[in-house]
């Protein structure tokens, strides 16, 4: 379910990628570019997204998609940066065997059970009696705290990257472990891991997907909902398909150029 | 490398439409579906009554599926050959989609009411008294006549006053809205028998009514864990259902349950 890297980043133009899935498509869904198939798919587009401006459905399930995402995103990395400082700190000689165990602890129960349980979980029995609760929230905290987890092990590798000469110069330097930290190592290493983060994010955006299951208007449920209006198959999980495409293709650029502008200056 | 994987995309799909054809004995009743493959809806009556058909079978010909869109999809592909599901939301796909026709004879006659959590009788006893009330001054019937023609484009969301800003706080109803007509997401609104029903059981106690669009196989948790207050889906009374949840009174009595399969496929 978890697809951390998208592969596609970068390759490729934008638009060829989007002409090519939507000639797939018309191809699949109408066999032939007849003009009776033609006027059948605009029928049918008509009916699926414009016809009682239904396509607001579309916009109002993106919107919620994004809302999640960033919620979440933001909820992950401060979870993760708690964690994986604890983690290294622990390594490096800081005597929180206690917190240390709980930060392991939480990042195996999390990356270990899927995604979707664990939304089910917190929506039906951490939260049961949260009702007044926008089940958005309680969908930002389950993906959030996921994410956690997985963000915890980008900013560990992130920050053991860090060559250990700089927290020894620091250190010789009379900065206490906290202040070497803050200021000489995770400056550095906040620097190699946010392509990675940007990653997390486009990971989210397609994990949020699963937020129907607890009754969440997200981008695929809004496809959903069209579906059940239309009785159309077809068409609206397209067209939510290469929403999400386009998104991530969108961000992929930008992490690449992110990186691009990471690495200015850099020597080698 | 590109123009290679658009060919093999190609390939496969032109072998997927050449599978897709096997002449088979025509069915004529539901007693030819013994040994054939079904499909329901998840956790629906459609899906128990399946099971009987198929008996120890069931395992290897039954698929179920989230949605009624997603099992009518199967059958248009011929995936299964036959969808077990309610009569009403049955006519409807009908009416919208080409080449699907009823079988004749049902397999079942059910009666629909209102979920509740085990042991809430205070609020089964108010709710049945406000179903009584229905009956008798005809509010029931002039719902229902609103939707049993099968076009009811005109009714909009904004129409339904769900009691906003009521004293006597919110009354929370779980339901799946892809089971028209009794209930369907339209916009960002909800319309339905069930809806307009629950609209007035909540005028009637005063409450404010919110609806809570879920999977189908979630409304007997959503209702148990008192995430709602009552789930209203077209929920057919069972004796095992009964176990675990109170029901109101029948609102409605005798809804048959089909097989639909494709019409070319059917011999009256």
């Amino acid at each position: 379910m978890r697809n951390k890297r998208y592969d596609g980043a970068g390759r490729g133009d934008l638009l060829l990628w989007i002409v090519g899935a939507f000639l797939l498509y018309l191809l699949w869904d109408s066999g032939f570019f007849t003009a009776a198939a033609w006027s059948d798919f605009n029928r049918r587009f008509y009916q699926n997204f414009v016809k009682d401006n239904r396509y607001m459905m579309l916009v109002d399930g993106l919107k919620s998609t994004i809302f999640m995402t960033s919620g979440a995103t933001v909820i992950g990395v401060i979870v993760g940066l708690i964690l994986s400082v604890i983690r290294v700190a622990h390594k490096g000689g800081v005597h929180i065997p206690v917190l240390n165990k709980l930060a392991e602890t939480y990042i195996t129960v999390l990356r270990g059970t899927p995604a979707m349980v664990q939304l089910l979980i917190w929506n039906f029995t951490i939260f049961a009696s949260a009702r007044d609760l926008n089940t958005q929230y309680i969908a930002i905290l389950a993906f959030g705290l996921n994410s956690g987890a997985y963000v915890a092990e980008i900013f560990r590798g992130g920050i053991e990257s860090i060559d250990a000469g700089q927290m020894e110069a620091a250190r010789s330097l009379g900065l206490t472990y906290g202040s070497s930290m803050r200021h000489v190592i995770l400056p550095q290493a906040l620097r190699n891991v946010v392509p990675m983060l940007f990653n997390e994010f486009i990971a989210l955006l397609k994990e949020t997907s699963i937020a129907g299951y607890i009754g969440i208007d997200d981008l695929t449920r809004a496809g959903q909902n069209i579906q059940a209006l239309t009785l159309e198959h077809s068409q609206p999980l397209v067209m939510v398909a290469i929403i999400y495409l386009i998104m991530v293709m969108v961000l992929s650029k930008l992490v690449k150029k992110l990186e691009q502008w990471l690495s200015r200056g850099r020597r080698g | 490398m590109k123009i290679k994987k658009v060919f093999a995309l190609l390939f496969v799909l032109v072998l997927c439409v050449g599978v897709c054809s096997a002449d088979e004995a025509k069915l004529k009743s539901p007693s030819d579906l013994k040994t054939e493959k079904l499909a329901a809806q998840r956790g629906t009556v459609g899906q128990f009554l399946a099971e009987d058909l198929l008996g120890d079978k069931k395992a290897l010909l039954l698929t179920t599926y989230e949605k009624y869109v997603d099992a009518i999809a199967a059958l248009r592909q011929g995936k299964v050959r036959a969808v077990i599901m309610d009569e009403m939301p049955a006519k409807r796909f009908l009416s919208e989609v080409e080449g699907l026709a009823i079988m004749n004879e049902p397999l079942s006659e059910e009666n629909y009411a209102i979920g509740f959590r085990k042991g809430n009788t205070e609020l089964v006893s108010a709710v049945n008294k406000a179903l009584a009330e229905m009956k008798a001054d005809g509010t029931m019937d002039r719902i229902f006549a609103k939707y049993l023609d099968g076009d009811y484009s005109a009714v909009k969301p904004e129409d339904i006053d769900f009691n906003k800003g009521a004293k006597g706080g919110k009354l929370f109803v779980g339901t799946e809205a892809g089971f028209a007509p009794y209930e369907l997401k339209v916009g960002t609104g909800f319309i339905g028998i069930d809806v307009e029903m629950c609209a007035y059981i909540a005028k009637k106690l005063d409450r404010e009514l919110v609806i809570e669009n879920m999977n189908f196989d979630a409304l007997p948790m959503a209702v148990s864990t008192n995430k709602v207050d009552m789930i209203c889906a077209g929920i057919t009374v069972t004796d095992e259902r009964k176990e675990n949840m109170d029901f109101s009174d029948n609102y409605v009595v005798g809804a048959k349950q089909v097989a639909v399969v494709k019409s070319d496929d059917y011999e009256k």
